[in-house]
């Protein structure tokens, strides 16, 4: 972490409303993704953004050091859309997980329900590499401070999470080059 | 890096690869498997038509570019502005730096208190150093002002301070010499030893001290000039007579004064020898004054003033006058207050001339000339106070002031011993007032008089009288006798002291004088004596109202008296009759005898008292109470059969009441604790079910977790 951006968290930490802020405008994004890597749904991934930063402006003091805060931030995003997964266990997601998409569409529009029924059945954590790496095209080295992973540790995931996904997709995309 | 590594591992590089985050090396050896291997190049295109795939997917998905401010303004909307006082007060106790220096400023006071406590003085070095900045700071106060003449004379004067700091700091012992102020009064008879010692160093010093002066006052500089040639002109002098008073008085403004206590033999001859030492030392006596006590010895003060130089030597010879049961001697330093009024004066001098100049000049009006009048006035005033405090200081320090306090021996022997004598003296008497009445008769014929009588009658009616008398010592006995014989003597008892006049302690040849004896009478009426005897008897008998009148009557010819009587008759028929009498004793036992003819005495118990001090065994009085009674009818009225059975049903009824209530009382004693037992578990039992319950939730969460993840 470089001085500026130390100073930045101290600062937020400290009570500096400007300085906070910043930080939402840097890390809300990486934020999403996490929150969507967990949820996979738009509005829910923002509402947990969005909650996730006042309730981290209010108990900021339970952070001492300026470095742990955007590990911090991310530790409430995923308990907040945690939470919100488990609130919503009753719906049941199985039947939608689990049937591969057994028409062939037709063009590559078409095929996004089914990319994202693939990616349903990721691990959360896989869904959340991915997630970063597409929504912000991340590169690897900042995707693994965030979510704390080495650069092989990052590479296996995406690999693992991109393998499952190819095999699912395999016929859509077979249709598609045809 | 391997192809054949690449090859079994293809997934993480194609991920790699399609992101573009393999290294330059890492491409080229990815690049060249690919090349070589049909299978891993196959891959390599459906990742990339796959990425491009889930590219477009999550594009939608991506949140747009409001996302940020949307964001931002629903925080600034949430989250709570708080004031900017109390969000600075929030942020200081949460820095590191405050806590510590909240923890640290806690813990001084401690110190601090603790300090306080224990009366402990800071080291000594604190001490010093507050001694320079008090030095300092005299010297700050005194620049402000014209030139102060304590300037000129403190550069002048053989300090002994100076010298004491010669070794410190050049700047430090310049300070204290400018200011004079800090360095300890010169002591009479005791030669500064270091200023023969040291000479060289203390010229040098005292120059140094005179530059430091001439800086501070640099307007006064020409006069300062003269002045400053005078400190070498000191040092040249030779030492050894300059730490006296008067080499002192130069400088310092010192009074001194002195108190000694003397014992002589003759205080006129002590007197004369004092004026006589006065006059050798150039002084006189002030006042003096004696006063002579009931034993004949005279006690005195005598004042005198001395020169001070020669005030050790006129105490050295004051001892040859007698015993020194006391000697004090004080020197106190005005020379700061002596300085301030002399500034002052000049000052106020320099005010007055001014509001002359005005008055003369004429040119205001006349309020403004009014006005002008009156300051001149009030600035006048001042001068003439402060030219008195100046004159009275001066006459204070000229000469010194010894207090000679002379007794003579002896002085605490007794003149006189004087024997007082008081007695107390309670009587009982039958007519109370009658007997205040002869009292005060017999005192009218005597030499005795009556300091005060009072006679009190209280609620009951009693009459209780009070008689003081003081009685010449030569009447008092036979008085005192005749007093006795009219009442009965409750107690007496008499006193004598003797009162040393004019000192203490025991003297062989003193007089003895006998005061007037004082007396002191209580008069109360006999009943209130309580008996010498008490006896108590039961007579029973049919007749109880004739027996009773055949004891009155028995009791009247024994001169005794009664004091209570009652009768009750019972629902039964019983007949008690209680009667107290009281007769003296000489006629008890004919009495006791009597009752014997009156019917079955039983029960008889006696209670003696007896009492310290002389009782008149005949007259004291006993108490009798008999309870004269006839047998009562024992079986009640209801009888039978049935009567029995319903008191028996009645009895039972009552029991099983009894019993009820105390049921009743047992349940509200242990309900409350039963209810709250109860609680207790239930809370108990609800808490463990509910931990259970978030046991089994977790476990299935993670369960499915698992399965999930699988």
């Amino acid at each position: 972490m470089d001085p500026s951006e130390r100073e930045l968290y101290r600062a937020a930490i400290h009570g500096d409303r400007d300085a906070f802020e910043m930080i939402i405008r840097s890390s809300s994004r990486t934020l999403f993704a996490i929150a969507y890597g967990i949820l996979q749904s738009r509005e829910e991934a923002e509402d947990v953004v969005q909650d996730a930063f006042i309730k981290a402006w209010k108990s900021r003091w339970r952070v001492r050091e300026p470095e742990k805060f955007p590990g911090w931030l991310a530790t409430i995003v995923r308990n907040r859309a945690r939470d919100l997964i488990r609130g919503r266990r009753t719906v049941p997601l199985g039947d939608a997980l689990d049937t591969t998409p057994a028409t062939t569409p037709d063009s590559a529009d078409d095929l996004s329900g089914d990319v994202r029924a693939a990616l349903a059945t990721l691990p959360e954590t896989q869904r959340t590499a991915i997630a970063l790496r597409y929504f912000d095209g991340m590169d690897y080295a900042t995707i693994e401070r965030t979510l704390g992973l080495t650069n092989g540790e990052l590479r296996g995931l995406l690999g693992r999470g991109l393998q499952v996904m190819r095999r699912r997709l395999q016929p859509a995309l077979a249709a598609l080059n045809q | 890096m391997s192809t054949l590594t690449i090859h079994d591992d293809i997934e993480p590089w194609l991920a790699a690869s399609v992101h573009e985050q393999l290294s330059v090396e890492e491409r080229a050896a990815f690049e060249a498997h690919l090349a070589s291997c049909s299978s891993c190049r196959a891959l390599h295109q459906e990742q990339t038509a796959m990425s491009k795939l889930i590219e477009n997917t999550l594009a939608d998905e991506r949140p747009d570019f409001d996302f940020e401010q949307r964001v931002v303004s629903r925080f600034r909307n949430t989250a709570p502005q708080k004031s900017a006082f109390a969000s600075l007060l929030a942020n200081l106790l949460r820095t590191r730096a405050t806590q510590l220096t909240a923890v640290a400023a806690v813990l001084l006071a401690l110190v601090q208190i603790g300090r306080l406590v224990t009366d402990e003085r800071p080291p000594a070095i604190y001490r010093q150093r507050e001694a320079l900045m008090t030095a300092e700071l005299g010297k700050d106060e005194q620049r402000g002002q014209e030139p102060s003449p304590i300037l000129r004379k403190a550069t002048a004067a053989p300090n002994a301070g100076a010298n004491a700091r010669a070794q410190d700091k050049t700047t430090r012992a310049q300070s204290f010499a400018a200011t004079g102020l800090a360095a300890p009064p010169p002591v009479s008879g005791k030669p500064a030893p270091q200023s023969a010692a040291l000479p060289q160093q203390r010229e040098a010093k005292l120059k140094s001290a005179a530059e430091s002066v001439d800086v501070a006052n640099a307007p006064a500089e020409a006069t300062e000039a003269v002045e400053g040639s005078e400190p070498t002109d000191t040092t040249a002098m030779p030492d050894g007579s300059t730490g006296t008073g008067t080499a002192g008085g130069a400088s310092r403004k010192l009074v001194r004064n002195a108190q000694v206590e003397l014992e002589i033999v003759s205080f006129d001859d002590a007197v004369q020898k004092i004026t006589a030492f006065a006059a050798e030392g150039r002084g006189y006596i002030a006042t003096s004054s004696s006063d002579k006590q009931a034993n004949g010895k005279l006690r005195g003060e005598v004042v005198v003033k001395v020169l001070p130089e020669k005030l050790d030597e006129f105490l050295l010879k004051l001892r040859v006058l007698g015993e020194l049961k006391n000697q004090t001697l004080g020197t106190e330093d005005v020379s700061k207050q002596y300085f301030d009024t002399d500034s002052r004066l000049k000052n106020a001098r320099v005010m007055e001339q001014r509001l002359i100049d005005i008055l003369k000049t004429k040119s205001s009006k006349v309020a403004d000339l009014l006005e002008v009048e009156k300051e001149l006035g009030r600035v006048r005033a001042q001068i003439e106070e402060m030219q008195g405090a100046l004159k009275y200081m001066d006459a204070q320090v000229q000469f010194a002031t010894v207090t000679i306090t002379l007794a003579e021996k002896d002085m605490n022997v007794p003149a006189a011993f004087l024997l007082k004598r008081t007695a107390q003296l309670a009587l009982f008497s039958n007519d109370v007032e009658k007997t205040f009445a002869e009292a005060k008769a017999v005192v009218d014929g005597t030499k005795a008089q009556i300091s005060s009588s009072t006679l009190d009658r209280d609620s009951s009616g009693e009459a209780t009288a009070r008689l003081v008398l003081l009685i010449a010592p030569e009447d008092a006995d036979a008085l005192i006798d005749r007093i006795k014989g009219m009442g009965r003597v409750q107690n007496y008892n008499e006193q004598t002291d003797r009162v040393a006049q004019g000192g203490s302690g025991m003297s062989e040849n003193a007089n003895v004088e006998r005061d007037k004896v004082q007396l002191s009478i209580t008069i109360s009426r006999n009943e209130q004596e309580p008996a010498l005897q008490t006896t108590s008897l039961r007579i029973a008998t049919t007749a109880v109202t004739d027996k009773l009148a055949r004891l009155k009557e028995n009791a009247a010819n024994s001169g005794a008296e009664i004091r209570s009587s009652s009768f009750m008759r019972n629902p039964d028929g019983q007949e008690i009759a209680d009667i107290t009498l009281r007769v003296a004793m000489k006629n008890y036992g004919a009495l006791m005898r009597s009752f014997e003819q009156v019917g079955k005495v039983k029960d008889v118990s006696v209670q003696r008292q007896d009492r310290r001090g002389s009782i008149n065994e005949e007259t004291a009085p006993a108490d009798i109470t008999i309870q004269v009674y006839s047998e009562g009818r024992i079986v009640g009225d209801e009888t039978g059969l049935f009567a029995t059975i319903r008191r028996t049903l009645a009895q039972g009824a009552t029991a099983l009441m009894w019993s009820l209530r105390m049921i009743g009382v047992a349940l509200a004693f242990l309900a409350p604790w039963a209810l709250a037992l109860a609680a207790i578990v239930w809370v108990l039992r609800r808490v463990s079910r509910r931990r259970a319950a978030v046991k089994d939730l977790k476990e299935q969460q993670e369960h499915e977790q698992r399965r999930e993840e699988d």
